[in-house]
């Protein structure tokens, strides 16, 4: 294990939003600004932004990180920027008494079936399934969110089922 | 009346598997000790920094992508996944110079970086 991967996530989150040059084994060499730090790698997630509006990842391993020099800091607007690249896509937009509809009655569906359904987060915007799963507006198998994939996946077909019978 | 002499128990000893700690995962990796606990701000730090990381494989999976090999080899494939604890990247359609192989696992200590287009 080298340096880079023995540091803390807090040491590597110093590094986020930053734009970066790498220095890696074999005289490899990457700049980019850092979208993240994998803790369990140590691998480096760089972005570069091309002309045609497309936007180059690198991922550079974390055992072969040798030296990482921090070039400059992003401003608010490349923060955000940054921060849209991996961003679940939002299909359509639905106003906050639409997210608030949906939510209220996914829950009283699953309530209805006997599902233990809390709310939780900011708001409450978040439905915590059985402790174990969660449901990010709006609301729909997508934004399921478990470590356990077997109830994930149980959960998604029953929210598919359900939405399928809204139409 | 004399007790019973317990008769021992055979130990089964599994085959280590492919990471070589047959525990699963190893008790000195950074993983267990954050697991072990450490403070509250370097967890959420480090739960904020992996669900990045995760989004950004999720991004990567059906794209070409450039793997940097170790001895300045290059090889091009479809991303297809990776496993839990960074030991290799399942790919699709790897070009190699003896042709295309359909699917393929990549070391990760083989490889030392790789990028995609977004």
């Amino acid at each position: 294990m080298n340096d880079w991967q023995r540091k803390s996530p807090l040491d590597w989150e110093t590094y986020v939003n930053k734009m970066v040059k790498v220095a890696a084994i074999e005289k490899h060499e990457y700049e980019g600004w850092v979208l993240t730090v994998d803790p369990v790698s140590a691998s480096i997630v760089l972005a570069t932004f091309l002309e045609n509006e497309k936007v180059s990842i690198s991922v550079v391993l974390g055992h072969a990180v040798q030296e990482v020099e921090i070039l400059k800091e992003g401003d608010d607007e490349m923060k955000q920027r940054l921060s849209c690249i991996f961003a679940p896509e939002e299909s359509k937009a639905y106003s906050p008494e639409e997210l608030e509809k949906r939510k209220n009655d996914l829950k009283t569906w699953l309530e209805t079936n006997h599902i233990p359904v809390t709310e939780q987060g900011e708001s409450g915007r978040t439905l915590c399934v059985a402790g174990v799963l969660t449901i990010d507006p709006p609301y729909g198998p997508e934004e399921c969110s478990s470590s356990n994939e077997i109830i994930l996946s149980r959960v998604q077909g029953l929210i598919q089922g359900y939405l399928e019978k809204q139409q | 009346v004399t007790m019973p002499v317990p008769v021992p128990v055979q130990v089964l000893r599994l085959p280590r598997g492919p990471d070589g700690c047959s525990r699963g995962f190893s008790p000195t990796s950074p993983r267990f000790q954050a697991l072990l606990g450490g403070s509250a701000a370097a967890q959420g730090v480090r739960a904020a920094l992996r669900q990045r990381y995760l989004r950004g494989l999720a991004a990567a999976r059906g794209r070409p992508t450039r793997f940097c090999l170790r001895a300045g080899v290059r090889v091009d494939a479809v991303f297809g996944a990776a496993d839990v604890e960074a030991v290799a990247f399942q790919v699709d359609a790897l070009r190699t110079p003896l042709g295309v192989q359909a699917a393929a696992l990549l070391r990760c200590t083989d490889v030392l970086a790789y990028s995609f287009l977004l």
